[in-house]
């Protein structure tokens, strides 16, 4: 069982577009409100596999595994790794149904919570990471990098699903427009490194949304 | 014998164990499609199959747990093609079998979620089993199994039942909290599954078999018919996948849930034909038990089961009679006024709602089986389906996610013939009105006798006695003042003396007089005191679910009168605006006179509709709408783009803008109208992300738009349609992810195609304003403001 308690508002607020100000008032009150609710809707899940990892030339390859890792930024993310960890996570379909009957009840609440409810698939992998790191004691690891990313596609989530058999083991799935159900779940990959990492490129580079991004524009980034 | 004598049998059925544990032993690569190897290694499946026999497996499931339309697809692989081969392998393996044995028609989930969370239409679901289905022919009985979904379940089940006479064993998977990962809770799969005729259910997957210990004894509480149990290996280990549990321990701790009442046995993911030698030993020796089997009455969805052991309120609210609001809706195809109307209800109390769409001018089971589908997705409390036209209860119990109620059947011959078999084939509960072909009996004794009719069809026909709640009918006091105290006496009669659960519509009651809640409550309480189990009534109108509320507490059936006060501590959203009391969080204006403007701009709902409704006595509604409501929507957009407020609080200054356009619409005369025009909204086919897409229709409504919403995943040609059909000016796209793009650039293409003269706005979080040019959209829209402006300069409004 995975227990998660709280969730992290300042994430959440960040996905609303949201500066630290207008964290009062009536925002506060909801967000109290809503996180209560989406914590009791929650039915954090995740799943994840080892692949010993090779590379052919620049392309990353995993042994005994029928995922083919396409693209520069991936490739480029795995440098120097001898292996990868697939990993999914989902908040769990409680909360698709909160959020649903939220934007009936009240459209605030439900962007409100919709927000918590992102920041919450964020705790479960930052609680699977924990676990990963803890039974692979001695390695190093890449920061998380999901489909959708840079060049990464987002067609490969249904074999993904399928080699951690995810519907199985935490009722995670693909729909037919290749996007994950329940909504608020992630899939990432984890590189893993018997030696130390370089320290990683700024994902600014490889993102889709360089050119309209509110941060960049202010300097900043967005944290991903 | 057949399978389904054998289920009949004073015996254990020993079913196989492992099927992907094996061809993973075997070579098989996580990831790649099992059932491909019916046709490249028939011998391999052959012999796993011939393993499980001579370890004593009396059922061999087909390597066909995946082989459907959706997962097979650009495999170069068919349905037919892989089951057909996947059945002939098991029939072979069994035909050589030195025992009798049967092969099973082995079904998993589609892979897909269905809707409300996924895509998947329940439809789809069922066509997708159906192909299945008729491919597996060559096979002794059906398993439907690992399911999660219990609304996937019964597609598959109805496909079985439909398209092939042989039992069916479904079994679901469950995790330690009892509940599977969609939220299905055991009783409600026991309920929903046995109503529609599974011939054995269980578990499969999930735990070890100790951890399905519990589960499986609820279960065997809960139903008639045969339990099974597929328990895993224990529990995995995430980096190997090996399984904890030896077969040793896995044979003891199976075969012990004997004890419980199981009589169907084997293994699921990581036992062997070891585990399966090993459990057949432990069973010898030892015989099913008879099962004590609780019988009560409930109805229920995946996550909610209501037991009828007490006063359970219907609500009412969902019925067009004698509401024009509701009315105007059922026209318009205005599916969130209904929802809204549903989650009110649920605020309110109500245990089970009542849904009702007749009007003469509309395709009542279209719009039926769209309403009990929205509903599903947004409140699990179950509903009561309520139709004088058998086809739209039909359609409605089929696409119902769990156990409802029939309003209704009544002592009519041509009733009791026609709706009694739909009751029975879809497992509802019925409501039984107490009138035949000469109407209304006057007497308590007379409706008694009709209720007496109702229950012996019903039971003639194997619905049973706990699925009939009779309804003795409520009289209006003011027309027929005896009539009264029949309808209670006849309620009392039910009761006591058939034993059934009593339902009545309280409400009529008062008609035609003054003070009706009153009326109604005294009522209510007269009903409550002599056996009425389900009023329906309208829960918003809080004397009437208090006084349930306080007959429960004085009653003793509230114990320590915890609902009672929950009940009335609770806050909720609907409310008000904001979760508090508005007077508590704006302290600064109290005292003073709050204007129009201060409510918009602090989301103050209730009181932006008080003070308008106010204004309305002294100022012409269009002078509201241009000179203070948009100007102040105007302000709070201004403040939004500046990055002062932020999108939940822009969404609540334009819902109290909102509830001040309702109050002025209450009050204009029919013709006039308020709408600055109409707007079609869609989120792309393939696309499920569709809240950016609501936020902007919330808008666009709060500034006077109306809006035809398409919902989620539409069709390109859909959005033509209505495009065309509306005469709209504008239309909006969303799609949230690069995947679905390619929809958005299809749809754009097809409006122009079709020369729709319209423009379009598009918007969604990939989207920039170069792509939304390059696919030939006129507009881009950074977010739901942006499109407000736009809609507002392609209308020429402001």
């Amino acid at each position: 069982m995975i227990n998660i308690d709280h969730i992290d508002r300042a994430e959440a607020m960040r996905y609303l577009s949201c500066r630290d100000e207008s964290n009062s008032g009536v925002v506060a009150e909801y967000l109290d409100q809503c996180e209560r609710l989406v914590l009791e809707a929650l039915n954090p899940k995740y799943t994840y596999k080892y692949f010993p990892l090779d590379f052919c030339g620049e392309k990353p390859v995993l042994t005994d595994c029928p995922l083919s890792l396409e693209g520069k930024d991936i490739a480029a993310h795995l440098a120097g790794c001898r292996g990868v960890i697939i990993l999914a996570a989902t908040d769990g379909a409680g909360v698709d149904a909160l959020i649903r009957q939220l934007q009936v009840e009240n459209m605030a609440a439900a962007v409100i919570a919709d927000a918590l409810a992102g920041a919450a698939v964020e705790e479960i992998l930052n609680k699977a990471e924990v676990e990963i790191k803890e039974r692979y004691g001695n390695m190093y690891f890449t920061e998380r990098y999901s489909p959708g990313y840079g060049d990464l596609p987002l067609n490969i989530q249904k074999t993904i699903l399928n080699i951690l058999d995810a519907q199985k083991r935490i009722g995670l799935c693909v729909g037919s427009g290749g996007l994950l159900t329940p909504i608020k779940s992630v899939t990432a990959f984890i590189g893993v490194s018997k030696n130390p990492l370089r320290k990683e490129r700024c994902r600014c580079d490889s993102c889709n949304m360089r050119e309209t991004c509110r941060y960049r524009k202010e300097g900043k980034s967005c944290g991903l | 014998m057949d399978f389904k004598s054998l289920l009949q049998e004073d015996g254990f059925i020993l079913l196989d164990g492992g099927m992907g544990t094996m061809l993973q032993a075997n070579g098989l690569v996580p990831g790649d499609i099992p059932e491909i190897m019916n046709v490249t290694h028939p011998e391999l499946i052959e012999s796993i199959h011939k393993s499980y026999l001579d370890a004593g497996s009396m059922v061999v499931y087909t390597n066909t747990f995946g082989a459907n339309r959706s997962k097979l697809e650009g495999s170069g692989h068919t349905v037919s093609e892989l089951i057909g081969a996947g059945a002939a392998i098991a029939r072979k393996a069994v035909s050589s079998a030195s025992h009798k044995a049967y092969t099973a028609l082995d079904l998993g989930p589609v892979g897909q979620l269905l809707e409300p969370t996924g895509s998947l239409s329940f439809e789809e679901a069922y066509n997708i089993f159906k192909e299945q289905i008729i491919a597996g022919a060559d096979t002794d009985l059906i398993v439907i199994e690992t399911m999660s979904d219990l609304y996937e379940t019964k597609a598959a089940l109805l496909a079985a039942k439909e398209n092939s006479d042989k039992p069916v064993i479904c079994t679901m998977t469950f995790e330690e909290s009892g509940r599977t990962f969609t939220g299905c809770s055991v009783s409600a799969m026991a309920m929903t599954l046995e109503g529609l005729g599974a011939d054995a259910v269980g578990v499969n997957c999930s735990l070890g078999p100790d951890g399905l210990y519990d589960i499986l004894d609820e279960l065997a509480s809960s139903v008639s018919i045969p339990i099974a149990a597929k328990p895993n290996a224990g529990l995995p280990n995430p980096e190997t996948g090996a399984y904890n549990t030896t077969p040793e321990e896995f044979a003891r701790q199976t075969a012990r849930l004997s004890e419980i009442g199981v009589k169907i046995f084997g293994g699921c993911c990581g036992t062997s034909p070891e585990f399966i030698r090993l459990l057949a030993k432990e069973l010898e020796g030892l015989r099913p038990i008879k099962r004590e089997v609780r019988k009560h009455s409930a109805v229920c969805t995946p996550a909610k089961t209501v037991v009828i052991d007490q006063p359970r309120i219907i609500g009412e609210r969902i019925n067009p009679t004698g509401k024009k609001c509701f009315k105007e809706a059922l026209m318009n195809n205005d599916i969130d006024y209904i929802l809204g109307q549903a989650i009110e209800q649920v605020r309110a109390g109500a245990d089970i709602l009542d849904v009702n769409v007749g009007l003469p001018d509309i395709d009542e089971k279209e719009m039926m089986v769209r309403t009990v589908k929205a509903i599903q997705g947004v409140t699990d409390l179950p509903l009561q389906i309520d139709s004088t036209i058998p086809e739209v209860l039909e359609a409605a119990l089929r696409v119902y996610n769990g156990k409802p109620i029939v309003n209704s059947v009544n002592g009519e011959e041509k009733s009791l013939s026609v709706i009694l078999p739909i009751v029975k084939k879809y497992g509802a509960a019925v409501v039984g009105l107490t009138l035949d072909e000469n109407g209304i009996p006057k007497t308590a004794d007379e409706r008694f006798a009709i209720a007496q009719r109702i229950l012996d069809r019903a039971m003639k026909i194997g619905i049973p006695k706990e699925d009939v709640f009779i309804d003795c009918l409520t009289l209006t006091a003011s027309a027929e003042q005896d009539a009264v105290m029949e309808t209670v006496k006849a309620v009392h009669r039910v009761k006591n003396e058939l034993g059934l659960r009593t339902v009545l519509g309280v409400s009529n009651i008062s008609f035609g007089l003054p003070n009706r809640e009153l009326v109604n409550c005294n009522f209510l309480q007269m009903c409550l005191t002599n056996g009425l189990d389900l009023p329906i009534i309208n829960p918003n109108a809080a004397l009437m679910t208090g006084a349930v509320r306080a007959y429960k507490l004085l009653t003793g059936i509230d114990r320590n009168s915890m609902d009672y006060i929950r009940a009335y501590k609770d806050v909720s959203f609907s409310s008000s605006a904001t979760p508090k009391d508005s007077s508590q969080s704006d302290g600064s204006k109290s005292g003073e006179t709050m204007n129009l403007s201060y409510a918009i701009e602090n989301g103050l709902k209730g009181e932006a509709g008080k003070i308008t409704a106010e204004l309305l006595k002294t100022t012409d509604p269009m002078d509201i709408v241009n000179e203070m409501l948009i100007p102040a929507l105007d302000k709070a957009g201004d403040d939004f783009e500046a990055g002062r407020i932020f999108l939940p609080q822009l969404i609540l200054s334009a819902g109290a803008a909102q509830s001040a356009f309702e109050a002025i619409k209450n009050n204009m005369s029919g013709d006039k109208t308020v709408s600055k025009g109409k707007v079609v909204l869609a989120t792309v086919k393939n696309d499920i992300h569709d809240i950016g897409k609501n936020i902007v229709k919330v808008l666009l409504e709060n500034y006077g738009f109306e809006v035809i919403d398409l919902g989620r995943d539409v069709e390109h040609q859909a959005v033509v349609d209505a495009a065309i059909e509306h005469d709209v000016r504008l239309v909006g796209l969303s799609a949230l992810m690069t995947t679905t793009l390619k929809d958005m650039e299809a749809t754009v293409k097809l409006l122009h195609e079709n020369n729709v003269n319209c423009k379009i706005v598009v918007g969604g979080a990939v989207l920039t304003p170069e792509y939304a040019e390059k696919i030939g959209a006129d507009f881009y829209a950074k977010d739901a403001k942006e499109t407000v402006d736009i809609a507002r300069r392609v209308y020429g409004v402001t």
